[in-house]
């Protein structure tokens, strides 16, 4: 009886087995797209096709079919021509002409480029609606667009921006030219889910949180700019970073962001890293330090004074963090952005001698307690263990951290509500598409996003502004990267690369600090 | 029967509404979406329009109703951050991902469970026993964040017989649904072994085997079919363990489902997302138990008679 019972639950278990050892036998694997270009990218964010309803995250996969008046050229960043072949500043620099390229034709059969686009791809970007990163201080900034003929424009500002192309109207910013006459034809809740630029690709495909398909253009031989060697490129959107490292080692992504602590694992297995460098700053930045706000100043936090804030970055070494957290993927900062006119700022040295004599003369010999808040992000989830270290450094010369981990959003909404006065946090901070654009975004105390702003900081910020000289600007300028790191706006800690794994199928992908999202023109290996 | 499908009907509407002020509330503790829809630069008065804009100007009371007002005309609100999408369109784009690894992982624990259950009550106390009482206390013991981890680096990275993540075909559903299923794997497991002890050694199997019945029809009809009483019993809560439990699965494995659209919806502060999100999750919860119910009385003629 006994056997018999037994010969059945053998008899069952091992079609069972056979049966799924069939079903996974190995053959041409049906989930491979060997000639299409996988990205594996850490989110879409909004997962939205216009330039103007959601955040510059998504340029990642609308860079490929939008296209900007002007680009940065790679190594130099010298600003080059565009959509917009060339383009005239008044001596104010209160106006902008900009002379179109002709002959642009956008995809789906909605013809030549014009200023008509132009002028409409502007007002739509800074309306009242507009969910893009730099929409509010460019409504401020445009006074109004017009269009004289098909191919000019001719921008009018409520006062001076003299980085105006390189700035916001440049590919590292949100102004994607649209076809008006698709958004005309479809009305805007149809038109926007079909994005049509004059990019090399439109969109073939959306798998909801899963894939967008950019597919290439019939027309593309006569692109102006690019000439792909892609049929497809496929976007995923693979949140876990140990799976965007599978993927790379199997074969199912070509490009995709990684971790500093996977670089050896990918490198020996044989694949590429390539690592924009300089694109994040890693900061432990203070609360209560915007002087000329009500909300967001405490005189009272140790902090608030210059000496203590200068200790907290003598304190810190950081060529050991960027060594062990960084895997040396990052230098030394001096500011709290990558800016390549700041670079001859010399960074705090790790000196705790240095900083318990600032203690002292500030009246804290003591040392104090404080609390850093931390989280992780995309680059940045290396930020709770530089909390950690940072701590440590601290310690070491009586200040003693509390370590507090929160989500991104909780402190955000704090910062912008004045909530975030008695604490410090660690932050990260990424370059700027212009210097004027940055430094009101970062340290104007009208901007929520203010994290250090003082009436003289703000006087110099007004005067590099409307500086119309160009050395004069330029050391107005460092002047301001100077004073920032005089006064230890921040805990300045790296100026971090950002890497990325390749596999073998691509042949040549050059990204530079300003501008990492040309997919399109990723080469096919030989 | 009718009573009781009344009685379900009005628990389920209870329990949705119930639901509603607590996901309403908690979703509203660690504050809003405004700062984050914010783009660098924004002003003190850009932020103001924008709360005004989103309706987050007034009293919570108010919001609440006027989401309960839309919410019963089938008006779950608009994603503040997706586009101003419909809440409920971006979830029924995401639905049909989630309903069918919960029901792939479903199956597959189901007929392993049921399959590993009865080998281990049939050969009590031998290795075959053990092992599979050892393999339930691995599936209730291991996270499932580096459970699926490890599936993907031996299947996919190593042996290269799966695809690491994604979604479409039919060897995605293989490790997501592997690695969802072996937590109800082993409670299924341990279920059906201990049921079947029990009913291997009652009368009514002893008097089959003296009417001279097979040993194959004693197990598989006599003694499993009065095994899986309790299993459909837990059949509910397993499947809501599969939609809620899989968040972290969705998030390794890349899967397109509704409860990595929650987390995400967390994160970005789209109330509207989210209060429609654990809406529809709660309603799958009480579809299934209700189903459950009406199977329990189907397959029990003794809950007939009590009905």
């Amino acid at each position: 009886m006994t056997k018999l019972m037994n010969r059945d639950v053998h008899r069952t278990a091992v079609s069972l087995l056979a049966g799924v050892a069939l079903t996974l036998a190995p053959n041409m694997p049906a989930w491979a797209q060997a000639d299409d270009l996988i990205i594996a990218l850490s989110t879409f964010s909004e997962e939205t096709m216009t330039p103007w309803s959601g955040s510059g995250q998504r340029k990642t996969y609308l860079d490929v079919v939008y296209e900007y008046l002007t680009y940065a050229e790679p190594g130099t960043l010298r600003t080059m021509p565009g959509l917009a072949e060339s383009w005239e500043m008044s001596p104010d620099g209160k106006e902008w002409t900009f002379h179109l390229r002709p002959g642009v034709q956008f995809s789906g059969g909605y013809g030549e480029m014009t200023s008509a686009d132009v002028a409409y791809s502007i007002e739509r970007l800074i309306r009242d609606d507009s969910r893009a990163g730099p929409s509010s201080p460019m409504r401020r900034l445009i006074s109004s667009v017009e269009t004289p003929d098909d191919y000019t424009v001719v921008v009018k500002l409520n006062f001076p921006d003299f980085e105006l192309a390189r700035g916001y109207f440049g590919a590292a910013q949100q102004l994607g030219i649209v076809s008006k006459k698709h958004f005309d034809a479809l009305g805007e809740a149809d038109a926007e889910t079909t994005p049509i630029g004059t990019g090399a690709y439109e969109l073939g495909s959306i798998s909801p949180g899963s894939e967008i398909v950019m597919t290439m253009r019939d027309d593309v031989a006569d692109h102006w700019r690019v000439q792909p060697e892609f049929e497809n490129i496929v976007f995923k959107v693979v949140p876990e970073e140990s799976t965007r490292v599978a993927m790379l080692l199997t074969g199912e992504a070509d490009i995709a962001p990684i971790g500093f602590d996977s670089i050896p694992t990918v490198r020996e297995a044989g694949l590429t890293v390539v690592s924009a460098e300089a694109t994040w700053s890693p900061v432990v930045r203070f609360g209560g330090l915007v002087e000329t706000s009500e909300n967001r100043y405490n005189a009272d936090n140790p902090w608030a004074k210059r000496e203590v804030r200068q200790a907290l970055n003598y304190a810190v070494d950081k060529q050991l963090i960027i060594d062990e957290l960084f895997h040396g993927e990052a230098t030394v900062a001096s500011s709290d952005t990558p800016v390549p006119a700041w670079s001859g700022v010399q960074p705090y040295p790790y000196d705790p001698e240095r900083a318990r004599e600032l203690l002292k003369e500030a009246g804290y010999e003591d040392g104090f307690d404080i609390t850093i808040k931390t989280f992780t992000t995309a680059p940045g989830a290396e930020l709770p263990l530089m909390a950690e270290a940072v701590a440590l450094f601290w310690q070491d010369i009586g200040v003693n951290a509390t370590i507090e981990p929160v989500d991104w959003p909780s402190l955000r909404s704090d910062w912008t509500e004045g909530r975030a006065n008695d604490y410090v946090w660690t932050h990260r901070g990424f370059p700027f598409s212009s210097a004027a654009n940055g430094l009101e975004a970062g340290f104007m105390a009208a901007s929520v996003f203010a994290a250090y702003s003082t009436p003289e900081l703000e006087t110099m910020i007004n005067d590099f502004s409307n500086e119309q000289d160009l050395a004069e600007r330029e050391a107005k300028f460092t002047a301001i990267g100077q004073h920032l790191r005089d006064e230890a706006a921040a805990v300045f800690i790296a100026l971090a690369n950002e890497p990325y794994g390749i596999s073998d199928k691509v042949g040549e992908w050059k990204i530079t600090t300003a501008y990492m999202w040309n997919f399109d023109q990723v080469t096919r290996a030989e | 029967m009718f009573r009781i499908a009344a009685i379900r009907a009005i628990e389920a509407l209870i329990a949705l509404l119930l639901m509603s002020i607590v996901i309403f509330l908690l979703s509203r503790v660690t504050g809003d979406p405004v700062a984050l829809l914010l783009g660098d630069g924004a002003t003190e008065a850009d932020k103001i329009k924008l709360t005004q804009d989103l309706g987050l100007d007034q009293p919570i009371i108010a919001q609440y109703l006027t989401f309960l007002s839309n919410a019963l005309a089938g008006d779950f609100g608009r994603s503040v951050t997706a586009g101003n999408q419909p809440a409920l369109h971006l979830i029924m784009a995401r639905l049909p991902a989630s309903l069918s690894l919960a029901g792939v992982a479903l199956a597959f624990t189901m007929v392993v469970g049921i399959l590993f259950g009865v080998i281990a009550a049939v050969r009590h106390n031998s290795i075959i026993d053990f092992a599979a009482r050892l393999i339930a206390l691995i599936g209730q013991s291991v996270p499932s964040f580096w459970l699926g981890i490890v599936l993907m680096y031996v299947f996919a990275v190593q042996l290269g017989w799966l695809p690491t993540s994604g979604y479409g075909q039919w060897q995605h559903y293989v490790l997501p649904a592997a690695t969802l299923g072996l937590f109800t794997l082993a409670a299924i497991t341990r279920l059906v072994r201990s049921s079947m002890l029990e009913a291997l050694g009652s009368e009514y199997i002893k008097l089959a085997r003296v009417k001279g019945l097979s040993e194959r029809v004693v197990i598989w009809k006599h003694a499993l079919v009065n095994s899986l009483i309790p299993v459909v019993t837990f059949m509910g809560t397993f499947f809501a363990v599969m939609i809620t439990g899989a968040v972290i699965v969705e998030t390794v494995f890349s899967w397109p489902g509704i409860g990595r659209l929650a987390y995400e919806s967390i994160l970005a502060r789209d109330f509207p997302v989210v209060q429609a999100v654990v809406l529809v999750i709660t309603s799958l919860f009480i579809i299934a138990n209700l189903l459950v119910d009406i199977l329990y009385v189907v397959i029990d003629p003794r809950m007939r008679s009590r009905g």
